[in-house]
């Protein structure tokens, strides 16, 4: 990691996140720091309890950290309102999760709209953005589709093409093949390889290694702790 | 987020939930449907006695031995030992009030009357003086002529009969010249009054005008006579009243600080009664109003924190894609009004219907146009309160949904 800390997209240091559970104190961040360049591919890996949703969580904005800074497009997001915090999700955040988390009575076009809606952008203007996005993951033909009436890779497209509808910063996918078959699995992560070359910063959460093996860094977490940040065979 | 979107979003809310959606608002619509009904029907009542009390005659009086309304025995035993008003006291007020343009008297019974084999039941046998259809609503004649002075003067038995004993008696065949019974006495028609139709379903035709003089030989002399007067304009309306009111306090030697012994009446005097009793009527719904939309708000409430609970998981997708506090609130808020608004308009409409219904019905009972038409303000008011509702029991819930923490929310399933 040789870049400056001006170029990096995402700057932690020293993140501490605990939780009070009554007279106990968990620490589930015990001090980490990393940084991301713009269109790094990153896995974040590491077994269940080790930290590694509470550390996507934070990198999501969708928590702050008890202690540290973490600096996303050079802005201090460690010490934000909740409202301030909606909107970097809003702007500078893709989520893509392993359930998929479309609104179930939404058409596939609706829920690629959504983050739109929160942007205050105009119904003509958001038709017309999220069918572009929708037709960047092949769903152009399927865009009146309720998600019960798709398949798990359509659903996760979906999620992915509302991920990026706002042109965020990162993409943030957590397990995104969990709750897809291999084949699928695969299909999802050529996707991701293919925005990757497209210029997007892609982190994703896993604990498998075959869907770690697709990003060019991985960092794996032990005990709230980095273990390892290393660039993996594919980027050398 | 625009309100717009809030809307939409609400709106598919409630369509996922029809049933749900109906059941939550009846509290509501029955609450918003029945003060609007009550309202409405009260106010057509109050319009059609207005309409038909003030055509007795608003600027005619009565001087009474009892006033129109008595409301307890104490009261009546009281009023029992006045005086009897008497024919002279006619002539007293006559001479003292120089407001009133006509001065008469009235003594009135209900008598079954006869022509041949021909029964009329409960008639109302008047006797007048020769003005009384020249005071209050002026009465006309279809056929033949009014009572005059002379007939007051000599007691002739004549008398001027109403179309109901009309249609009873002779249909087609002539009136005048005929005698009916009553009682034993003989009553010779001269004139037929001209048809004045129903108030409260009760025919205003049902009666028999005799001399006030020919009254007192068939059913005596120690009736207390109603004085009846009108009075030059509405201007002097009071002050014609209280002339009588002089005439006959100095008559009957009253002492300064004495509260009369004699009531007087006005149709005013029935409006109030009315008047009091329909405000009761307005306080009663209100509270009962009241009390329906409480229980309706509690019901919205209950199932807007049973919608937030159902849809966490929605609500941390929306907050994990930009949604501010501020949009969740207005999300929930919006539907919780969106609810009691809709029931406030379905309420708005079944009053519409029921009241309209009610107006038939009434007609029908009457005999005669009634209608009970929505009010605007009420309309107005309803959907207002009906919103209050609304934002009230949304308030609570909505907050409870904007304050999820986004993570919690998402692990939620």
């Amino acid at each position: 990691m040789t870049e400056s800390a001006e170029s990096s997209i995402i700057r932690c240091v020293d993140l501490w996140r605990t939780y009070q559970m009554g007279e106990e104190t968990i620490h589930a961040l015990r001090g980490v720091s990393f940084q991301i360049q713009p269109n790094e591919y990153l896995a974040i890996m590491g077994p269940s309890g080790s930290g590694k949703s509470t550390l996507m969580n934070l990198i999501g904005c969708l928590d702050t950290p008890s202690q540290g800074e973490y600096y996303l497009n050079n802005q201090l997001v460690s010490k934000m309102s909740d409202d301030a915090l909606a909107e970097v999700r809003n702007r500078q955040i893709g989520f893509v999760f392993q359930t998929f988390n479309l609104l179930p009575r939404a058409s596939a076009l609706e829920n690629v709209e959504l983050p739109l809606v929160y942007a205050g952008i105009s119904k003509s203007k958001r038709l017309e953005v999220a069918k572009q996005a929708l037709e960047r993951v092949e769903l152009g033909s399927r865009m009146s589709h309720k998600p019960n009436e798709l398949s798990g890779g359509q659903r996760q497209r979906v999620a992915i093409a509302r991920a990026l509808v706002m042109g965020p910063a990162i993409l943030l996918a957590d397990e995104p093949t969990g709750n897809l078959d291999s084949t699928t699995g695969e299909e999802i992560m050529r996707l991701f390889a293919r925005l990757h070359e497209a210029g997007n910063t892609i982190i994703v959460v896993t604990h498998e290694r075959d869907v770690a093996q697709h990003a060019n860094r991985v960092i794996m977490i032990r005990d709230g702790r980095i273990a390892s940040d290393e660039l993996s065979a594919k980027a050398s | 987020m625009p309100f717009r979107e809030a809307i939409a979003i609400a709106m598919a809310s409630v369509k996922a939930n029809k049933l749900r959606s109906v059941l939550t608002i009846l509290g509501v619509v029955i609450g918003i449907a029945s003060v609007i009904a009550v309202v409405a029907i009260t106010d057509g009542l109050d319009r059609y006695m207005a309409d038909k009390v003030l055509a007795l005659g608003s600027k005619s009086f009565q001087v009474q031995k009892f006033p129109d309304v008595i409301v307890s025995f104490d009261q009546f035993r009281e009023y029992m030992k006045r005086k009897d008003i008497v024919l002279r006291d006619i002539d007293l007020v006559k001479e003292a009030c120089s407001l009133c343009s006509e001065v008469g008297g009235l003594l009135a019974t209900s008598r079954t009357v006869k022509y041949g084999s021909i029964k009329q039941e409960s008639v109302q046998i008047m006797g007048i003086t020769e003005n009384f259809s020249r005071i209050g609503s002026i009465t006309d004649l279809t056929e033949g002529r009014h009572l005059i002075d002379d007939d007051i003067d000599s007691a002739r038995p004549v008398a001027v009969i109403g179309a109901d004993l009309v249609d009873a008696f002779f249909q087609n065949a002539e009136p005048l010249g005929k005698e009916v019974l009553v009682g034993a006495n003989r009553l010779r028609i001269v004139g037929v009054a001209k048809r004045k139709g129903k108030v409260f379903g009760q025919s205003q035709d049902n009666f028999v005008w005799t001399p006030i003089t020919a009254f007192r030989k068939v059913f005596g002399s120690r009736r207390s006579v109603a004085i009846q007067a009108e009075a030059l304009s509405m201007g002097v309306f009071e002050k014609a009243q209280d002339q009588a009111r002089l005439a006959m306090r100095s008559r009957r030697h009253l002492a300064y600080m004495a509260p009369d012994d004699f009531s007087i009446e006005t149709g005013e005097s029935v409006m109030n009664l009315w008047n009091s009793a329909t405000q009761g009527i307005y306080v009663v719904t209100i509270v009962v109003t009241a009390i329906s939309l409480l229980v309706g708000g509690v019901v919205v409430m209950n199932i807007m924190l049973v919608s937030v609970t159902e849809r966490i998981k929605e609500i941390g997708v929306r907050k994990a894609l930009g949604a501010r506090r501020s949009d969740i609130q207005k999300q929930f808020i919006v539907e919780s009004v969106l609810l009691t608004g809709a029931g406030g308009i379905l309420g708005v409409v079944g009053a519409s219907i029921f009241s309209f219904a009610v107006g038939q019905l009434l007609t029908g009972i009457v005999g005669d146009e009634f209608s009970a038409p929505v009010r605007l303000w009420a309309v107005a008011l309803a959907v207002v309160s009906s919103t209050i509702v609304g934002l009230v029991a949304g308030i609570y819930p909505a907050s409870r949904a904007a304050g999820l923490d986004p993570v919690v929310a998402l692990r939620n399933e």
